[in-house]
């Protein structure tokens, strides 16, 4: 049986990975509300993820306002694809 | 949501609820940019058709190039505004993509009728009110089809119709009297834009 990626086997990690698997980009100010998750934490996750080269984070500004824009990356996809194969695989 | 380790099960359940919530944003926006170029060739239809009806001079037909002119900055103006919902989808990309492909090429084609007039002394604008009832029309069918909103596609099939229609009154030799070829003109416009339009807002404010 294939063992289930570490970094994906998280919560928020996934529930990131889930929303931008189905969108072409998101801002944080999306995933936040979406995840319902805290800045602090859901910033700690984006690196993580953006560290793996999982995803890409843009940090850009909209007027005077920043905004953070996160785009899944290909070897992100096929992580996510593998990771839901394995997840098939584990509850059959 | 807090970082924690979960069973596989809590990970189908993530999964599912985040696309689920992901799909809740596929609305379909706002009409207000398909009403904005639908009541803009309106009323520059009427403004040419009552200018040429007045003073009989085809120097008229420059307004037509209020068209682009108003459009091509109110429309980045207003598509600024839905880009606050912070997330883009992929028909976001493929509609953004289409129309930007359709600009394109009446900017292309405008080139082409201006060469043609000024350095080869031949009028060809015609190609430009075919080109718009038939590649408009052909892009809001899509449009239409990307969003499954019925209002655009059959807006667009008719519009189509009346862009084949003219297509063949040219090639054919009929010439576009204005007393009936501005009203068919307004009205492709008034069934692919101006309706759809509306039945898109009618539907945000039904969901909001």
């Amino acid at each position: 049986m294939r063992e289930l990626n570490p970094l994906l086997h998280s919560q928020l990690r996934l529930a990131v990975m889930s929303v931008l698997m189905n969108v072409e980009e998101a801002d944080f100010v999306f995933l936040k509300e979406k995840t319902e998750s805290t800045a602090g934490n859901l910033s700690v996750q984006l690196d993580k993820l953006s560290a793996a080269d999982y995803i890409t984070v843009e940090k850009g500004f909209v007027g005077k306002k920043t905004r953070t824009v996160c785009r899944i990356t290909p070897r992100g996809r096929k992580a996510f694809e593998d990771y839901v194969d394995a997840l098939r695989d584990y509850i059959g | 949501m807090i970082e924690k380790q979960m069973t596989e099960k809590e990970s189908l359940e993530i999964i599912t609820k985040m696309i689920e919530r992901t799909k809740e944003r596929y609305s379909l926006g706002d009409g207000n940019i398909l009403l904005m170029w639908g009541y803009l060739t309106v009323a520059v239809s009427l403004l040419v058709w009552g200018l040429l009806w007045l003073t009989h001079n085809n120097a008229c037909n420059w307004c037509w190039f209020l068209i682009p002119l108003v459009g091509g900055i109110a429309t980045p103006l207003m598509a600024k505004n839905k880009h606050k919902s912070g997330v883009v989808s992929y028909s976001d990309r493929i509609i953004s993509r289409l129309w930007t492909t359709v600009g394109l090429s009446f900017l292309l084609l405008t080139v082409f009728c201006l060469f043609f007039t000024y350095v080869l002394r031949v009028d060809c604008w015609i190609a430009m009110l075919i080109y718009c009832l038939i590649v408009t029309p052909a892009a809001e069918m899509v449009n239409g089809i990307v969003l499954k909103e019925m209002s655009m596609q059959w807006g667009g099939a008719i519009a189509l119709v009346i862009g084949l229609f003219t297509l063949c009154c040219v090639t054919g030799g009929i010439p576009l009297g204005a007393s009936w070829f501005m009203p068919l003109f307004i009205l492709a416009f008034i069934v692919m834009m101006i309706i759809p339009g509306h039945i898109i807002n009618i539907k945000a404010s039904n969901n909001a």
